[in-house]
């Protein structure tokens, strides 16, 4: 192909496109099903990518308010454990200058004969 | 020039324009290869490669390792011992947006922040009640002045506290406008303080003792690995592309120890030590006659000087090996039951004053020291005989050399044989390790005298743990059935037990169930007539012996040249006498000192505390009360 003639069918091509004749001319017309097709199938890629993103995003939500929850919780209990025996119970009564103490005798079951 | 020969003559001149072309380009080829080796050894040795172009290398996700929350250490009945959770370190970035106020120009912005800091500070103080709020508000300015951009606020704060400090004033616009900066770290939470600390250990860094470190490959859990990928909103995800190693927290241990005999055990112990300076050390053991669980084991120590608090040290019920002195006797007294050469406890010897006799050369002086247990015996009595029961109830050292020499003179391996197959000669398996073996002064060795046999007979010369002891008495107590002493009873997941240790026994038969029935009897009576009389009365009967050792000092003597000893005192036994359902050890120990500890006093009065305490406790001795009369049934339509 001569330069003459690649500038001439350059030229056509402008021209064609200024017009917006290029894809009719160029025949392209015929896949027009396909080619808003792949524009779904991208389209679709996309959204799917931005939901499977902000679903993860949430997860991570989630997995920190669980890892949150169960740091409340054990913090929680060894506050409530550490007020959970004999001794921080009588010292605690002691304080509130209670009589009440650890018992001397067990206690009594009433059982019928 | 023929048409031929100027055709050959083009194609020479020909192949000689592409032999120049080719030999040039060889040359280009070789100058580019040797540049391009320069680049790779200067890329390779000082080229600093900008950021930018190793950004465009570097995948766009990044490693992100989540490490496993340890495995809790629980009590019998599931109360934690020990547990993970965060902490928060709050520092100050005083220096937030102060350059902006400044370029800005506005300075009610740099006084809008100032003032919210004042307010920041009164809050701060009110929480902490540390520092007053003036401290804490010069801190913040000077720090802001000084561009101070780590400020410690507070170490060590929980999450509900730091959700709290962040909604103070300042802080809640935020990191970028109130200069919060908050670190984490994980922390080991012990709700019990010193409660069982040494034998439930600790973790710090790579340092481990107790369960922590047994127990470790099944607490520590493994870590995760998953690759994460930013999105178009800035936010870290997981990479569904690449593969995950999914975290596995760590197991929990549910161990035998229950927190309510462990807290009575400690108060009773420290009730007795507390207030005596000359006590280093008292240990204390409850160990359950049937299974051999611990269900608890004290240990509290003053350290090098006696200034310092009681605390959970060491674990000396695993580490003080030594001399036990008179607990050690009712091994022999077992040995010789066993054996048939003590048939009743009212068989009688004579006193001799005292003096065992050299029966190896007669006539000589005995090899052993004198007994003055015998010679006040002797003058309250005016006998010149004495019971094996008698001897064992006033613990006299005469009575069990004589014994030992009269039937185990000559074959002393006999004895031995028995202390081996009480376990008294070696370290078993233990769920925490460091339990030290014994030191046996055995027949034939060169540490072997004429005397060795009777002060082994008495305690002395066999230098076991406190462990070793309370094993030994749960045998007896158990009617010969010698059980494993163990800590922990399951390993769990989520309360899902995954793996369960049973009960074992160390030595099925260490002696015959009547054999333990006599030496009991023996025991008994040294609660009610001998030196164990601070039990008698108990709410629960006691059965048991005392023993007062003396500790050989690093000069290898019993007393220094002030005459000062360092004494042990114990007390092992088990109770209810008739139906042993637990087997305790007491021990105390002093320092250098010229006050005598004995078995009887202290570890016995601990002892004492205990079994009344746990008589209340259990259910297994609540008395039934059976009504003589039903309630009326009240109702008023009637």
């Amino acid at each position: 192909m001569s330069l003459g003639e690649l500038w001439r069918k350059f030229r056509w091509g402008m021209r064609s496109l200024r017009n917006g004749e290029l894809l009719l001319k160029v025949g392209a017309d015929k896949f027009y099903m396909h080619i808003m097709y792949l524009f779904l199938l991208m389209w679709l890629s996309i959204m799917l990518s931005l939901k499977v993103d902000k679903a993860l995003a949430r997860v991570g939500d989630n997995k920190t308010a669980i890892e949150e929850l169960r740091i409340y919780h054990s913090q929680k209990e060894a506050q409530l454990v550490r007020l959970h025996s004999a001794s921080a119970a009588e010292k605690r009564l002691r304080e509130l200058g209670s009589p009440v103490s650890i018992p001397k005798e067990p206690a009594v079951i009433i059982k019928k004969k | 020039m023929s048409q031929k020969q100027r055709e050959i003559q083009e194609t020479i001149e020909n192949r000689d324009r592409i032999h120049v072309v080719m030999f040039f380009l060889s040359y280009a080829f070789l100058f580019l290869g040797i540049g391009i080796l320069v680049c790779i050894v200067r890329i390779q040795t000082s080229y600093d490669v900008d950021n930018k172009v190793i950004g465009l290398f570097r995948p766009s996700s990044v490693l992100h390792v989540e490490h496993p929350v340890r495995g809790r250490i629980l009590a019998t009945d599931g109360r934690p011992l020990a547990l993970s959770a965060p902490l928060y370190d709050i520092y100050m970035d005083c220096t937030v947006r102060k350059q902006y106020y400044k370029e800005s120009g506005k300075d009610s912005l740099e006084r809008d922040w100032r003032k919210k800091a004042r307010e920041l500070a009164g809050y701060l103080s009110n929480q902490f009640r540390d520092k007053s709020a003036d401290q804490y508000a010069n801190a913040i300015l000077k720090g802001r002045d000084n561009n101070n951009r780590y400020l410690l606020i507070r170490r060590n704060v929980d999450l509900e506290t730091l959700k709290l400090v962040k909604s103070f004033p300042l802080y809640k616009e935020g990191p970028y406008t109130g200069g919060i900066i908050v670190e984490t770290h994980e922390e080991r939470i012990y709700p019990y303080d010193s409660l069982a600390r040494r034998t439930i250990g600790y973790v710090k860094d790579l340092s481990r003792k107790g369960l922590e470190d047994s127990f470790d490959s099944e607490l520590h859990g493994h870590e995760g690995y998953e690759w994460r990928r930013v999105t178009d909103n800035n936010r870290w995800v997981r990479d569904l592309d690449s593969a995950v190693v999914a975290v596995q927290d760590g197991n929990d241990i549910r161990t035998t120890l229950n927190v309510d005999f462990q807290d009575i055990a400690d108060r009773a112990l420290r009730a007795q030590i507390k207030e005596n300076p000359d006590v280093r050390a008292g240990i204390c053991v409850i160990m359950e006659t049937k299974t051999g669980a611990i269900r608890a084991m004290v240990n509290l120590s003053r350290g090098d000087t006696p200034q310092t608090v009681l605390w959970e040290r060491e674990n000396l019920v695993l580490t003080e090996r030594g001399e036990q002195g008179s607990v050690m006797k009712t091994a022999t007294l077992l040995s010789l039951v066993e054996d048939g050469y003590v048939k009743k406890l009212n068989q009688t010897l004579p006193t001799n004053n005292g003096w065992v006799p050299n029966w190896r050369r007669p006539g000589s002086a005995s090899e052993y020291p004198h007994d003055d247990h015998i010679s006040d015996y002797q003058r309250q009595t005016g006998r010149r005989d004495i019971t094996v029961m008698h001897g064992f109830e006033i613990s006299s050292n005469y009575v069990f050399a004589q014994l030992a020499e009269t039937y185990y003179g000559k074959r002393p391996q006999e004895l031995f044989d028995h202390l081996y197959s009480y376990r008294l000669g070696e370290a078993f398996d233990f769920d925490i390790e460091g339990l030290r073996a014994p030191s046996v002064t055995r027949p034939g060795t060169p540490a072997w005298s004429n005397s060795t046999l009777g002060t082994v007979a008495y305690g002395y010369g066999l230098s076991v743990t406190p462990l070793h002891v309370v094993t030994f008495y749960n045998g007896i107590a158990n009617r010969g059935r010698m059980m494993k002493p163990y800590l922990v009873e399951s390993v769990e997941k989520d309360g899902k037990v995954i793996k369960k240790f049973v009960p074992s026994a160390l030595n099925e038969s260490i002696c015959s169930p009547a054999t333990a029935d006599t030496v009991t009897r023996a025991l008994r009576a040294v609660v009610n007539t001998g030196t164990g009389t601070r039990l008698k009365g108990a709410k629960l009967p006691v059965a048991g012996k005392t023993g007062t050792a003396r500790v050989v000092l690093p000069s290898g003597q019993y007393q220094d040249a002030y005459g000062r000893k360092k004494n042990q005192g114990t007390f092992v036994g088990f109770f209810p006498a008739d139906k042993p359902k637990y087997t305790i050890l007491v021990t105390v120990y002093s320092y250098l000192s010229g006050q005598s500890f004995y078995g009887g006093t202290m570890p016995a009065l601990a002892v004492r505390d205990i079994v009344d305490q746990l008589y209340a406790l259990d259910e297994e001795w609540r008395p039934v009360l059976h009504p003589t009369s039903s309630v009326p049934v009240m109702n008023s339509e009637k």
